[in-house]
């Protein structure tokens, strides 16, 4: 009888081991926690003032030097990213492709896309321009050097971020991935979502289209 | 001997819970329309995506992918904050029960870091989905180039380049 009643209380013991031991085993995995510390720095990401302020820079292109306001005249889409963007860049320029290829011929001559790199350590601007025609031959990949790439940036209210990879593999960079639109008269006067539609992209760009039809319209 | 033989019971029962549970939960999953994105020339790393659809009464719990073309695979979210896009790697991506999970571009996706060789389209990559019990799915997807609308005129021209008649 005792000898029973002992061998229920060593099964019973190792039950509730087993128990413990499963409940470790399927236990929830938390998410971790792998924050950089950008927010503070997108304060800053309301510093472009839409609507008023004349923008420019000069980056470089394949072809050599370029500036901004090169493209007077002509509405200028703005992103910033980077050539080893895995999603980011390809969902966005994907889009603003749709949107481009949405145009009429006359209407895609009045528009530039530029491409800027915030990663000039990576991005020769030849890889820049593969990258960017691979999407559509109307974007141009530009880039500069880290200063005059963070200047450009800041004009705009950009922000961007190296991430380590938690693995010790290759970087990656946190950045605004919204479309800046600069005017023909070249002042920044919107700001798109990430993976605008075609449509919303379309729309913007012939409503600032309009008023370069006549060159009385560029004050 | 009776005294071992309740041990053993227990044991088994123990032991065996776990494998038990894991027998049939990748077969409560599927992926459907999945596809890896043609990265761009030169780029080396890119998205695979997919709904994954669990017809199961318990949540499923995807913890790990592989795949032949790539060094590593991940498992990636993105948050937006305020405009910018952080994209994390996630360790795992749940599928509700009787419910999905939609892996997208800009959202939930597997990561295809380091692609060996350049990757081409229509080319067909078969991902390894992994779930939390150790069971697996073998989810075939084919390279697909992005959605870019219909190109007109100059592109159909570079595009008859390719072909010349």
């Amino acid at each position: 009888m005792k000898t029973k009643r002992s061998a229920v209380i060593v099964a019973l013991l190792l039950a509730g081991i087993g128990v413990a031991a499963v409940a470790w085993w399927v236990r929830p995995v938390a998410p971790r926690s792998q924050e950089v510390p950008v927010r503070s720095r997108l304060a800053s990401a309301g510093g472009g003032t839409d609507g008023a302020v004349a923008v420019d820079f000069t980056l470089r292109s394949a072809s050599g030097p370029m500036r901004l306001s090169d493209y007077r005249g002509r509405v200028v889409l703005v992103y910033f990213g980077y050539t080893f963007c895995p999603d980011i860049c390809p969902t966005s320029l994907s889009a603003t492709a749709r949107a481009l290829n949405s145009l009429r011929p006359e209407e895609l001559r009045a528009l530039q896309v530029l491409f800027v790199s915030v990663d000039p350590a990576r991005d020769s601007v030849e890889r820049l321009g593969e990258y960017a025609a691979f999407f559509h031959p109307s974007i141009l990949g530009v880039t500069g050097t880290e200063v005059e790439v963070a200047e450009a940036a800041r004009l705009f209210g950009a922000v961007y971020a190296r991430h380590d990879s938690p693995g010790g593999g290759a970087y990656s960079i946190d950045h605004t991935a919204l479309t800046y639109v600069v005017s023909p008269d070249g002042r920044l006067v919107a700001r798109l979502p990430h993976a605008a539609e075609a449509a919303l992209v379309a729309t913007e760009v012939r409503r600032w289209l309009q008023p370069a039809a006549s060159p009385q319209g560029v004050p | 001997m009776p005294r071992f033989s309740v041990v053993t019971v227990f044991a088994i029962l123990v032991c065996a819970a776990p494998s038990a549970l894991a027998a049939g939960a990748a077969d409560q999953l599927s992926a459907d329309g999945a596809y890896v994105r043609l990265p761009p020339p030169g780029a080396k790393n890119t998205g695979a995506f997919m709904v994954l659809r669990n017809k199961g009464a318990t949540p499923l719990k995807l913890v790990k992918a592989s795949n032949p073309a790539s060094k590593v695979t991940e498992l990636h979210a993105h948050l937006n904050e305020g405009g910018v896009m952080k994209m994390r790697q996630v360790p795992f991506i749940e599928v509700p029960a009787k419910g999905e999970a939609i892996l997208k571009p800009g959202s939930l996706h597997v990561m295809l870091i380091d692609v060996i060789q350049p990757l081409k389209e229509g080319e067909q990559i078969v991902l390894t989905l992994g779930l939390e019990d150790g069971t697996s799915l073998a989810v075939p997807a084919p390279v697909r180039r992005p959605d870019l609308g219909v190109v007109p005129d100059a592109g159909t021209a570079a595009a008859a380049a390719h072909h010349p008649h």
